[in-house]
């Protein structure tokens, strides 16, 4: 959609963009409050927020992903419902999913061109390969070939391609969701050029995005979102990160407490060694102890989840040493690293984790049949009594054992994920990447005890989450990550800012 | 589609999972059956059912005993490779193509290795059939090969190398052991009581050891299986074996009733046993199903097809009829499989 | 280079089995001892006209990550109703079984898209009932084609090797390219195969393509089929599952993947000649027919090891446990 480029927004200039009274609920919970905010042409307006703050689903009620349960959106001037992706592009939408949704199978020209309703049926090849060059140029893309296949290119590149088909449908409103979140510095450098570039030509931007240092840097506006409400408008040069974070946190940041000792009676650890994924995750080495609960802190691509997912057996290509209790673990491989004693927890639940149209009691023991088992068959009490003791033991109710796992609320389900790897003698090592994902606050309260039990119990339990509350809650110790590297390790004695700091400080900043 | 529609599906189906089930009191075990809300899927069947048993009762000769021994007999081939096909589909490989031509290749086996006795050809036939089998499952199972491409290929080279040794001849048997395969104890032909045979131990595999609970688990959600650490690969070469070995029966089975193995004696018999298991609600992406259920699909299009041929229609018509019912059960199986979650 | 070309089987595939399988059919005189005349030429574009239909229709649907088994009903189907409604004019007995084939195909992909059934047991259920059909409506019986004229014309020699049959059969090929290649139709399918999640996102209309393509698919067979039973002055009620094999091996060695998103009527055209001229080689140097089959088992392992993922993830663990292997002495105190 080409809409002539309007000047940049004067003082007496209408909103480009007026989002009035936004409210959305799921289930009776809502998500979005009564949020209103307005975005001028040529404005860069950041959304900040915790997680569940309510970002993500107003950016779907403004792409045309999700309709508002109340609440209008108006466009330049006129209120709009969107409803379908093109119906978005019609009205000038352009977005830049927090989901990577780029095709790795087409070409980098194809994938600028995918679905966009303004190019024409038959192929005009110079003019298109003349755009795809200047977009590509335009984010620092000099050295790719439009005729490249996507799948060759790095994941930062490939997150670049979707933020350049964006940009080059002209939009009136640009919406980008975490865009840099595996982008480097110097390609976030050009996203930022490029954004500036799109402002300047009368567009109205809407920035999601964790990293806060990155945010001052680059937007006019920064409304701050807490609990699905709006908590704050304010000129981003009147703020600093430190007041960012307070506005997104509330007046009292968590502390940690002190570090619980370890154990003496439990001597056997976890000792990982120059852990290495190839593009993921750069040289971490951490020696973790039985009974303590050990807390990865970092944002999508800082490699925390990869830390996990490396030591479970789902990268193949991770290079290093690992030991438990003095033995290798062969963590190439998730059989090899599940005999060795990994219980791994992923944080897709419903693609990676659970049998969701299986019962709850074969999701229970879904892991340990083979214990269940004399000769390979599986004795029918013993299954019983373990199903019943691990559903006493996660807090579900007995009764509700024989019920497909897709019928629970996303509480539950995490609760029979996390059940599934306890009271096992030969689990040493609990893997959790983000393990209150999706789960209301009276689940998380029981998944922490959970855990917290389980480490008591004498296992290792490591986890990969963004969400501060959590990480202070209950780690033991906590390791900041960005970037695919270490940052900081803290045991006791930090609070929710500087934890945030580390995890958000883009490093030219910090 | 979108993290947040998925939630709220979630929450829609938590909301509508609060209140009490009509059927889900009691812990029952998780292999148990539990009694459910009539499916769509189920009354489908019932009316079919009821349509063969009213329009069997106004079909002269189609309730005799005589009658039904054929509808048994002519279940028989096609049921034991269905009963196999059905753990593989189970297990989340969908389908074989090279079912065929290992049934011929295990018929030549067997009626050229007549002359070592009974047993051991049948032994030899057993064997052959689950080792080459089971190899197409590895490949599957340890590499994530494609199974139809790979299948395809299997085929290519069993029909092959199979062509070349028996220099594309018939191949007659060097023997008469086979003889008392071919029997018929209590007018029933011993086919049968190996098909019903099967089919219980299979559901009893499936449902009671742990190898055949790992198969509904891993054909439901692959890449749950694997993060797991369950043992994929293995589960996935036992579930082709026993494939194998169920394709290998059939074979011995044909070939002992034509007393002849030549190329084409496997005939339709891969997507015959697919559509048996895809009537019996086994669905294609895996993670359910049951071996009876297989059975009872499979004597269904029996049924179906012998009462159409006592009221006199043209094969053409039955093969019509026996592909509209595998459409409906398909769709009917997948929309139940989907309504949750819509 | 080759990491290149390796990343683009979809020229790769197509392009090494169509050189080694021409190189094969000019090295053939040494083995007969005979001259290749045209006439081989010719065999062998005949056999690419039989299945060239069905596998373009075949890849079109596997490049959108469906898998239509239903080709070979309406290929059978398409042959009954063109000799059946085509005794007076041969075209009318073409546009019907063409006619048919778009609009079961037009069914079976709005099920298919609407539903979001998965296509491999409906396009089964409906492949049995085609045949059940076809057999119904010939008796069971093959049935012959009266109208000569219509026999010869289709296979007449034009242009030294080629006949009409095999000439409309390419240009179907050449239209494919150029609508897939020249349109933004190409980049869609592919992306609804490659990502289907991402192609939504982006604002492909996904169910529309679908019908469209499954609708174009049952076409194509019923026309291969037409034009088959013309050659042949029969129509077979059965051919059984040969077809779709020969076809399936075709869009393989084309360099489509049934993983989806990969693919281009090019290769699909290097695919469909090169299972043609594996079977005139073999006819040429009076090999034994099984060494056809055990040359396509021999190329499909090709294809199959290419796309194993997991075949991909195992090489990586064995390269890693090298790169660990030193470094891990290096590291241990």
């Amino acid at each position: 959609m080409n809409v002539p480029a309007s000047p940049p927004a004067g003082a007496g200039d209408p909103p480009q963009v007026e989002v009035d009274g936004l409210f959305r609920a799921f289930g009776g919970v809502p998500a979005v409050r009564d949020v209103s905010f307005t975005v001028g042409a040529g404005e860069i307006h950041a959304l900040c927020g915790h997680n569940g703050a309510g970002k993500s689903t107003v950016v779907k009620m403004l792409s045309g992903q999700l309709v508002p349960d109340a609440g209008r959106i108006i466009i330049g001037g006129a209120p709009v419902e969107v409803r379908s992706p093109q119906q978005a592009q019609r009205l000038g939408i352009a977005l830049v999913d927090q989901e990577l949704s780029v095709v790795p199978s087409l070409t980098v020209r194809d994938n600028l061109l995918l679905g966009d309703i303004s190019t024409p049926m038959v192929n005009r090849r110079r003019a298109a390969a003349a755009r795809c060059r200047q977009v590509l140029n335009d984010l620092g893309l000099d050295r790719i070939s439009p005729d490249q296949p996507l799948s060759t290119l790095s994941m930062g590149e490939r997150q670049l391609v979707e933020i350049a088909r964006a940009l080059s449908q002209h939009a009136r409103l640009l919406i980008l969701d975490e865009p840099t979140a595996t982008l480097s510095d110097v390609e976030t450098e050009h996203v930022f050029a490029a954004v500036r570039r799109a402002a300047a030509q009368g567009c109205a931007v809407v920035y999601v995005s964790h990293r806060l240092a990155e945010v001052l840097e680059l937007c006019d506006t920064v409304t701050v979102l807490r609990d699905g409400r709006r908590i704050a408008t304010t000129p981003a040069e009147r703020l600093t990160v430190d007041e960012l974070i307070v506005q997104m946190l509330g007046e009292a940041p968590h502390r940690l407490g002190p570090a619980r000792a370890p154990d003496p009676q439990l001597t056997h650890a976890l000792r990982i060694e120059h852990l290495h994924v190839p593009g993921r995750l750069d040289d971490f080495s951490l020696t973790a102890a039985a009974g303590r609960v050990y807390a990865l802190a970092g944002q999508l691509g800082s490699g925390a989840a990869d830390v996990l997912r490396a030591l479970a057996g789902l990268h193949p290509n991770a290079v290093g040493r690992v030991t438990l209790r003095d033995r290798g673990v062969p963590f190439r491989s998730p059989v090899g690293a599940a005999r060795a004693g990994v219980a791994f927890v992923s944080n897709d639940r419903k693609s990676e984790g659970l049998f969701l149209d299986k019962t709850i009691a074969d999701n229970l023991v879904a892991t340990r049949l083979p214990a269940l088992s004399r000769a390979g068959v599986v004795h029918g009490p013993r299954e019983r009594r373990a199903a019943g003791m691990l559903a006493e033991l996660a807090g579900l109710p007995a009764r509700r054992l024989a019920e497909p796992v897709v019928a629970l609320s996303g509480g539950n389900q995490q609760r029979v994920l996390v059940g599934r790897c306890l009271g096992r003698e030969d689990v040493f090592v609990l893997l959790l990447d983000e393990p209150t994902r999706g789960v209301d606050v009276g689940g998380r309260a029981a998944i922490h005890r959970l855990l917290r039990a389980a480490a008591d119990a004498g296992l290792i339990v490591l986890f990969a989450s963004t969400e501060l509350e959590e990480l202070l809650e209950l780690g033991d110790v906590i390791i900041t990550m960005r970037e695919g590297r270490m940052i900081d390790r803290y045991e006791g004695g930090t609070d929710g800012a500087v934890l945030m700091r580390d995890m958000t400080h883009g490093s030219r900043t910090a | 589609m979108t993290a947040a529609n998925s939630d709220h599906r979630e929450a829609a189906a938590a909301a509508r999972a609060e209140e009490p089930r009509p059927g889900g009191g009691g812990a029952t075990a998780a292999g148990r059956l539990r009694w459910r809300r009539p499916e769509p899927l189920d009354i489908g069947i019932a009316v079919a059912v009821l349509a063969i048993v009213v329009a069997g009762a106004m079909t002269s000769r189609f309730f005799s005993l005589d009658n039904g021994r054929a509808i048994l007999a002519s279940t028989a081939s096609v049921g034991i490779t269905a009963i196999g096909a059905t753990l593989v589909m189970i297990a989340g490989s969908a389908v074989s193509l090279a079912v065929s031509q290992t049934a011929t290749v295990v018929a030549m086996i067997f009626l050229s290795t007549q002359r070592l006795g009974l047993t051991v050809a049948i032994v030899l036939a057993l064997v052959c059939g689950a080792a080459v089998t089971a190899l197409q499952g590895a490949i599957i199972g340890f590499w994530t090969a494609n199974p139809i491409v790979l299948t395809i290929a299997a085929g290519f080279a069993i029909g092959g190398v199979a062509t070349w040794i028996s220099g594309g001849a018939t191949v007659y048997p060097k023997g008469t052991g086979y003889k008392s395969l071919d029997s018929t104890p209590l007018g029933l032909p011993l086919a049968v009581y190996v098909l019903i045979g099967l089919a219980l131990l299979a559901e009893w595999m499936l449902r009671r050891t742990t190898a055949g609970r790992q198969m509904y688990l891993i054909g439901e959600n692959l890449p749950a299986a694997r993060a797991a650490g369950l043992p994929v690969g293995r589960i996935v070469v036992i579930a082709w074996a026993l494939f194998g070995a169920c394709i290998a029966l059939t074979g011995i089975f044909l070939a002992s009733f034509n007393t002849s193995a030549n190329a084409d004696l496997g005939g339709t018999l891969s997507l015959d046993a697919i559509a048996a298991v895809l009537v019996g609600g086994t669905a294609i992406g895996g993670g359910s199903g049951s071996a009876l259920r297989t059975l009872g699909g499979a004597v269904l299009i029996a049924a179906i097809s012998d009462l159409l041929l006592l009221r006199g229609f043209s094969t053409g018509l039955q093969l019509l009829v026996k592909g509209i019912l595998v459409l409906i059960v398909v769709i009917a199986v997948h929309l139940r499989a989907t309504r949750g979650r819509r | 280079m080759i990491r290149r070309l390796i990343s683009r089987p979809e020229r790769l595939v197509p392009a090494a089995s169509f050189l080694v399988v021409a190189v094969a059919l000019a090295a053939t005189p040494a083995m007969s001892g005979e001259r290749l005349t045209t006439f081989d030429i010719r065999n062998a574009l005949q056999g690419f006209a039989q299945l060239g239909l069905v596998a373009l229709g075949l890849g079109l649907t596997m490049i959108a990550r469906e898998f239509d088994l239903s080709v070979v009903g309406t290929y059978a189907l398409g042959g009954m109703l063109a000799v059946q409604t085509g005794k007076s004019s041969a075209v009318l007995g073409v546009l019907v079984a063409v006619g048919a084939g778009a609009a079961i195909g037009a069914v079976q992909g709005g099920l298919i898209a609407r539903l979001r059934l998965p296509s491999l047991p409906v396009t089964l259920g409906t492949y049995i009932a085609l045949l059940g059909l076809t057999s119904a409506m010939s008796g069971g019986l093959s049935k012959t084609y009266t109208n000569s004229g219509a026999t010869e014309w289709v296979d007449r020699t034009v242009l030294v090797v080629f006949s009409p049959r095999s000439l409309g059969t390419l240009a179907a090929f050449v239209i494919a390219a150029l609508v897939l290649g020249g349109t933004k139709l190409g980049r869609e399918l592919r992306a609804i195969g490659g990502d289907r999640r991402a192609a939504r996102v982006a604002g492909v209309r996904v169910e529309r393509a679908l019908v469209g393509l499954f609708t174009v698919s049952g076409a194509l067979a019923a026309l291969g089929g037409a034009l088959l039973s013309y050659s042949y002055a029969s129509a077979n009620p059965n051919q059984g599952l040969q077809p779709l094999i020969l076809s399936a091996v075709a869009v393989l060695l084309g360099g489509v993947s049934l993983a989806g998103g990969r693919g281009l009527p090019i290769g699909l055209l290097a695919g469909a000649l090169s299972v043609a001229f594996i079977a005139q080689i073999v006819a040429i140097t009076a090999l034994p027919d099984y060494s056809t089959e055990l040359l396509y088992a021999a190329l499909l392992m090709v294809v199959v090891a290419i796309d194993a993922p997991g075949l991909r993830q195992a090489v990586d663990r064995v390269k890693a446990r090298a790169t660990s292997t030193p470094s891990h002495q290096h590291h241990s105190p």
